[in-house]
């Protein structure tokens, strides 16, 4: 179950499927999206409790 | 008991100081899941025989979708709680949920269009599933306007609950898009009727992503709680010793 | 029956809020084919979409200021103290709209697809349906006018928009059961159901907001 599925670094960035096609540009951008929306939303929320809470002090 | 524990949770103050306590190791339990599922779904998972590796978008894209619908429910839930009990908490997370909604419905949209360019060789199809997650996804920007368009929050709130509660139709919809309709998109492969439709390997990483992911958007709902509560409740001195 | 007059003497005064409404979804019917370069058997599968969109269209026209006149010059306030109810004075309302703009925009739209289609069947299979969906669309525009009374109609159109879209799949839906002869009826039977729920709910649920105005 704990097999990994990518030989080298290049081949998990690449992740060639069985029919030739490159499926990593699609499965990065996805991570990278998901990744920085979250943590950008993290931020933003952060930094307006902060600003609210120096307004009320 | 249970009234007395429900009326002590539905103050604000003590909401705001629970939740503050909770929240460091919600977040470092869910991220530590969510980030260790996504690992194991896009690294130690098996290729897909039919759509190669493009299937580990799954692991994002699933959880983001289920998320959005459940927040959506969770809403009309609290509009319910607002509207029948005058609860004012249940009021602050309706407008605390909303941008949560918005912004995990934005992840399912670009993350499953990403995923159609090499499934279905298409980023944007009109079929039922995409079109009414869109539609969500307009809904809750909708109840975004909607509640920022009122200075009088009394109102606001009451109107923002109402149009929840009407929109809670669409849920259903979506859910049910991909049976009653012949659609690109692949039906549900977790029901809780039926044997899962996919592999044990894959599966466990998606449920361990689906758990993760529900807690970050807890720990979003908190922090989008927080602000609210520190806005609205701005004048009481129990806010000011808090911060 | 009073107010039933009473709103219908209201609007066919303010002629340009029915008749407008009409004229504009002539205008719209009209100049659809010259706007584009379809063979006429093209023209038929086109004609349903902008139908459907043009109806949405022209009863959202129609309730834009629905209860605007009212709020402003205090009716609604009268009518919230009044022993009738409010709820019911409001589905008298739609009522009448559906009937001065509803209807003749279902006849009118009916006749546009015996002219285009050439077939009185297809014709008269959706008169019914659009007559069911004006008054939908009635409903649900008037819902989100009541909830941003005060604001404008943009925003009351943005909020009902998504409500709206599912039932444009299910028109979608019976054009295709129409032309090839499938359950019709059961279409029918669905979008009757949703409107036999909608009369009721949304009258009330406007009525409620418009006392929220109103405090």
């Amino acid at each position: 179950m704990f097999d990994f599925a990518f030989d080298t670094f290049s081949d998990a960035m690449i992740m060639q499927s069985q029919n030739g096609q490159s499926h990593g540009p699609y499965v990065w951008l996805v991570v990278a999206i998901v990744f920085v929306t979250i943590a950008a939303t993290f931020l933003i929320y952060k930094y307006k409790i902060k600003k609210i809470s120096l307004k009320i002090k | 008991m249970i009234k007395k524990f429900i009326h002590q949770f539905a103050s604000p103050k003590t909401y705001l100081y629970q939740v503050s306590r909770a929240y460091p190791y919600i977040l470092f339990v869910s991220l530590f899941i969510y980030i260790f599922s996504i690992f194991w779904g896009l690294f130690l998972t098996p290729e897909d025989f039919v759509q190669g590796n493009s299937y580990r978008i799954i692991y994002l894209h699933v959880p983001a979708s289920f998320i959005s619908q459940s927040l959506y429910a969770g809403m009309a839930f609290a509009s319910v709680i607002f509207l029948v009990w005058k609860v004012k908490l249940s009021a602050y997370l309706i407008k605390s949920i909303a941008p949560i909604g918005a912004i995990t419905t934005f992840i399912a949209l670009v993350s499953g269009s990403i995923w159609g360019i090499p499934t279905w060789g298409t980023w944007w199809a009109w079929d039922a599933r995409i079109v009414s997650t869109l539609i969500l996804f307009i809904m809750y920007l909708g109840l975004i306007s909607l509640h920022d368009s009122f200075t009088n929050y009394d109102k606001a709130d009451k109107f923002l609950a109402i149009l929840v509660l009407v929109g809670s139709v669409n849920i259903p919809i979506i859910k049910m898009s991909v049976e009653w309709w012949s659609t690109l998109h692949q039906s549900a492969s977790i029901t809780i009727t039926e044997k899962p439709a996919i592999d044990p390997s894959m599966l466990y990483p998606l449920f361990g992503s689906i758990i993760g992911f529900t807690g970050i958007v807890i720990c979003l709902v908190i922090l989008s709680s927080k602000l609210q509560i520190l806005i609205r409740e701005k004048n009481k001195s129990w806010v000011k010793d808090y911060v | 029956m009073k107010i039933l007059y009473f709103e219908l003497l209201k609007l066919r005064k303010k002629s340009r809020g029915w008749v407008g409404p009409i004229l504009v979804f002539v205008l719209i019917m009209t100049a659809f084919p010259l706007t584009v370069e379809f063979l006429n058997k093209d023209l038929d599968q086109a004609f349903f979409s902008v139908l459907w969109i043009a109806v949405m269209l022209v009863m959202m026209l129609a309730t834009e200021d629905i209860f605007l006149e009212d709020y402003n010059d205090g009716t609604l306030e009268q009518l919230a103290i009044n022993d009738e109810s409010l709820s019911f004075v409001i589905s008298l309302k739609i009522f009448i709209y559906w009937i001065l703009i509803g209807v003749p925009v279902s006849l009118i739209g009916s006749f546009y697809g015996f002219g285009i289609t050439g077939s009185l069947d297809l014709a008269l299979y959706v008169l019914p349906v659009l007559m069911i969906t004006s008054y939908i669309f009635l409903n649900v525009f008037s819902f989100g006018n009541a909830l941003s009374l005060t604001k404008g109609s943009v925003l009351g159109t943005l909020i009902t928009m998504p409500l709206v879209l599912p039932l444009l799949v299910v028109l979608g839906k019976v054009v295709i059961a129409i032309n090839l002869g499938l359950n019709y009826f059961g279409f029918l039977g669905l979008l009757l159901g949703i409107l036999s729920l909608i009369i009721f709910i949304i009258p009330l649920i406007i009525s409620f907001i418009i006392r929220a105005h109103l405090e």
